[in-house]
């Protein structure tokens, strides 16, 4: 098979996103905020909207800072109905998310006229039109893809962030008041990774769609946990996971001939079922194949 | 009875607290002497740990203030340290026994700068002094709940602080831990540290603490041990449980401490 240089550009770019997701999934899982990821990606709709009114563009800067805006809205709004209105988690995610989303939708079809926006792309994405969505200069010269550029600068900024803020992001996951005790800014730093959270969801969303961005942040940490107990391994699997996906899904959807972004993420769905198979079912083995007398011998 | 003492290293005052509109501590105004082990002792829900952590600033209050050191709790705060119950985490978190006492020295290194030789040394001694040195490589899924918390007590220690607030340490705790965990702690009060236990067990607390605060939503007594611990005192904080009331005064009887007599 000869080097095909759009399927390389499709799986770097899908391995770039899938390890941004992971790095930060890690975290969001730790802190038992999967599902609040999953409402930020899609609470940040109308600030997409908003952004792409104000500047005219898919591409400018006010959509990122639109949607960073609601992303940390959301977070807001499901802490306060939590802690202060004592709504259940789930419940106080279900309510902020759908809410955010339908202002979203909304804003879309007020708008439809003056923005060539749908939610369709918002929550699908379509990595397959990667190859022609090309960044031209003024000078009317291609760079190459827009969006693998984006991919770059978005794991860049999230590995940034993760290696600046390791130790604080460790210790506020795994005991925040501890965090706060002694005197580091948990809150700040929970804000932080939330605005993280949304940008990486705007930047991808025109890639994969932000509902499978929700898949690469929940499901290769979820994965990877069944097989460490170890932050730096947790992490450095769930990035292995990341590239293992976008290669075996495109791979897999060249070969049935469907879509990129969703044959990833089904990918990532069977190792992680693969995963939970093996773990749960590892000491019915270990029983039948080891010396099965051994428990009564004690 | 509530004994006040100069230049306190704690002073509360006028402190209420309350969840939802229904008060859980109302105006609890004590002051504390340093360089002693203290135990706060009360019934459940009398609002032990929401003191600890109104002190902590873990929690808001309605009214009234806390003083450390004579100063703001922000300005004092890599001089206290903060033994949480052992719950309130999920030991599921991918992190070894070393990993958690080293979080203990991240307060003083402060955003950004990482831990190095320096900060993993304090952690091995300071887990040494718990006991549990040959645990350091092992994944905190994997200990039992005395381990867990000896884990917390040596990430306190880690802190080296000179105040000690410690949420229940003994809870869930075997005899044998907790004798040598008091040990500890008189020890740490003899080297000039001050450390406040919230604890539920009269019996021992008889045995090791030097200061008592009782509490029942009010604060019903404070001062040294053989000052505070009456039945008096003890059946006005644990109400008309008078089943424990009667094991209490068995113990002392057994004990041959009665203050009634001094």
């Amino acid at each position: 098979m000869s080097f095909d240089q759009n399927a390389f550009l499709i799986i770097f770019t899908a391995s770039l996103i899938s390890i941004s997701c992971g790095l930060l999934g890690v975290f969001m899982m730790l802190r038992k905020m999967s599902m609040t990821g999953d409402a930020i990606s899609h609470a940040v709709l109308p600030g997409i909207v908003i952004g792409f009114f104000v500047s005219g563009s898919q591409r400018g800067l006010e959509v990122i800072i639109g949607a960073g805006i609601l992303g940390i809205l959301a977070t807001l709004l499901i802490d306060w109905l939590k802690n202060k209105a004592k709504v259940q988690l789930d419940a106080s995610i279900g309510i902020t998310f759908t809410l955010l989303f339908a202002i979203g939708i909304i804003l879309i079809n007020m708008l439809a006229y003056k923005v060539d926006l749908d939610q369709e792309c918002v929550l699908y994405g379509e990595i397959a039109y990667l190859p022609i969505d090309l960044w031209i200069t003024d000078a009317g010269f291609s760079m190459g893809p827009r969006i693998t550029y984006l991919a770059v600068l978005n794991l860049v900024l999230v590995g940034t962030f993760i290696f600046l803020l390791y130790k604080e992001l460790k210790l506020t996951s795994f005991d925040e008041n501890f965090g706060l005790v002694v005197g580091l800014p948990a809150g700040a730093i929970n804000l932080a990774l939330m605005s993280m959270v949304s940008y990486t969801t705007v930047s991808s969303f025109e890639a994969v769609g932000a509902i499978l961005v929700v898949a690469l942040l929940v499901v290769p940490p979820a994965t990877a946990f069944l097989w460490t107990k170890k932050l730096t391994s947790l992490i450095k699997l769930t990035c292995g996971l990341g590239i293992f996906i976008a290669v075996t899904g495109y791979y897999a959807a060249y070969l049935v001939d469907s879509s990129i972004a969703g044959m990833m993420v089904a990918v990532a769905g069977v190792i992680f079922l693969g995963s939970a198979a093996i773990k749960g079912i590892k000491p019915n083995w270990a029983f039948g194949t080891s010396t099965p007398s051994k428990p009564l011998e004690v | 009875m509530i004994i006040n003492v100069d230049s306190p290293i704690l002073e509360i005052h006028d402190l209420t607290v309350s969840y939802d509109q229904s008060p859980v501590l109302w105006n609890v105004d004590l002051s504390l002497p340093a360089g002693k082990l203290i135990g706060i002792l009360g019934p459940n829900g009398a609002g032990k740990s929401t003191l600890i952590k109104a002190i902590m600033g873990l929690i808001p209050t309605t009214g009234g203030y806390v003083k450390l050191f004579d100063r703001e709790l922000n300005d004092v705060r890599s001089r206290i340290s903060y033994v949480p119950q052992r719950e309130s985490v999920d030991w599921n978190f991918p992190a070894s026994v070393l990993d958690v006492v080293m979080m203990g020295t991240f307060g003083k290194l402060g955003l950004f700068r990482r831990p190095g030789k320096k900060e993993k040394k304090i952690a091995m001694d300071c887990l040494e002094k718990v006991g549990m040195q040959s645990f350091i490589d092992r994944q905190i899924s994997e200990l039992s709940g005395g381990q867990q918390q000896r884990v917390f007590i040596a990430r306190a220690l880690a802190q080296e602080a000179d105040l000690y607030l410690m949420d229940e340490p003994f809870a869930g705790v075997d005899m044998a831990t907790e004798t040598a965990i008091f040990q500890l702690l008189q020890e740490m009060t003899a080297a000039g540290k001050t450390v406040i236990v919230v604890h539920h067990d009269i019996h021992s607390a008889m045995n090791y603490f030097d200061w008592i605060i009782m509490l029942n939503l009010h604060l019903v007594a404070s001062g040294p041990k053989t000052q505070v611990v009456t039945e008096e005192l003890l059946r006005k904080t644990y109400g008309g449980k008078l089943n424990l009331l009667t094991k209490v005064t068995d113990i002392i009887r057994q004990k041959d401490f009665n203050p009634l007599k001094n």
